[in-house]
């Protein structure tokens, strides 16, 4: 269903852009994103999760494409991005079962 | 012990970079990000290659410890900072770790690879080159370990601290939203703990909050009663190790466990009770 990415099943860590999905997105409700800077993807930086009420829920190092995978629940979530140089933009966004939703992040 | 006894900041890890005596160490379970760039000096240790077992679900053994530290060059005398990502839950887990085996003289970098990464300082690629050694660990302190059977008997009498996040302490996720929800143990968290998740803990850069805020999260807002004993957990015991070091080296809470076995184990037990929601 999904990529093998690099964090092992037993682990609990994220690796760089979390785990990409590759193939089907089964039951999962996947929010997935890239963040670029005047058109370049940004290397180093970080995206968290939240949740409705603000609540920190998970984070990744950005990949090394900018991008980003979470596996959320149904409902409304917020991307927090933190890059260099004191950068910090937010994005809100709805997952769905069974559905990716893809977001574009400009810093 | 007091803050500076146990935390070290960016500007006096850049200001020491070499001094002797002094071992840099990055623990993380991806070891990728070591391999791409770490702070000069560091070397690197590996979550789940050197620091569990390769068979049971367990540590590596005193002597496996030994042998580990003195191939990396780490003596007994060394002052070890540890660092990494995740706002360092495996650097707190492998802080846990060391305690755990007796090397006393250990101290984390505040905020981790996170803040040494958004502050822009340089990462290199040159694996160091340190000298084996012959260290030797003490057993296992179990007086900062929690087993099973102590968490089941903890509940009504002992503070349980759950910290995971909201939603996998109310068993609408399984895991961390950063990987898949395919776990195949149960949902939800062991009667009576409270739910602080580790975050709460940390500024958005990964450093620790102030003392008075963290006595004031668990004492005022979470309801933790300060005299009695304490067990932290989480999925698989490495951010309860991030709340492990919150209570008892920032705090001075003298009774305080992590559960390492954690959701992993707890929520596939038969026979123990389990709470959901909220």
């Amino acid at each position: 269903m999904t990529g093998t990415g690099q964090a092992s099943a037993g682990g609990c860590g994220a690796s760089a852009g979390g785990i990409r999905v590759t193939e089907g997105v089964g039951n999962q409700a996947v929010v997935q994103g890239h963040v670029t800077s005047a058109g370049s993807p940004v290397l180093t930086g970080y995206a968290r999760l939240l949740n409705a009420d603000g609540e920190f829920v998970a984070e990744v190092p950005l990949g090394e494409d900018g991008g980003v995978t979470f596996y959320a629940a149904p409902g409304s979530w917020t991307l927090r991005v933190l890059a260099p140089g004191g950068v910090r933009v937010e994005r809100s966004v709805t997952a769905d079962i069974g559905k990716i939703t893809e977001l574009e992040v400009a810093v | 012990m007091s803050r500076s006894d146990v935390l070290v900041d960016a500007d006096w890890v850049q200001s020491h970079l070499g001094d002797d005596g002094l071992v840099l160490v990055e623990v993380d379970e991806d070891t990728s990000a070591y391999d791409k760039g770490h702070i000069k000096v560091a070397v690197k240790l590996d979550w789940k290659q050197d620091l569990q077992d390769k068979v049971r679900r367990d540590f590596v053994d005193r002597a496996g410890f030994e042998s580990l530290l003195s191939a990396r060059g780490i003596s007994n005398d060394d002052t070890v900072i540890l660092y990494g990502g995740n706002n360092n839950w495996f650097a707190a887990y492998a802080y846990w770790y060391f305690k755990l085996y007796g090397h006393h003289n250990v101290k984390l970098l505040d905020g981790g690879r996170k803040k040494w990464e958004l502050d822009s300082r340089d990462l290199v690629t040159d694996v160091p080159h340190r000298a084996p050694t012959s260290y030797h660990a003490t057993e296992q302190d179990q007086s900062i370990r929690a087993f099973r059977d102590e968490v089941v008997n903890a509940i009504g009498h002992l503070n349980l601290v759950d910290v995971r996040s909201p939603d996998e302490f109310a068993g609408r996720l399984l895991a961390p939203a950063h990987l898949p929800q395919e776990q195949a143990q149960r949902g939800g968290h062991v009667p009576t703990a409270k739910n602080v998740p580790w975050s709460k803990a940390a500024a958005d850069d990964g450093t620790f909050k102030s003392d008075d805020e963290l006595r004031a999260l668990y004492g005022d807002q979470a309801g933790l009663d300060f005299s009695k004993d304490t067990i932290a957990y989480c999925r698989i015991g490495e951010r309860s190790a991030h709340t492990w070091f919150v209570l008892h080296e920032l705090l001075d809470q003298p009774n305080v466990k992590n559960y390492d076995g954690s959701w992993t184990e707890y929520g596939s037990l038969v026979g123990v009770p389990i709470e959901i929601g909220d």
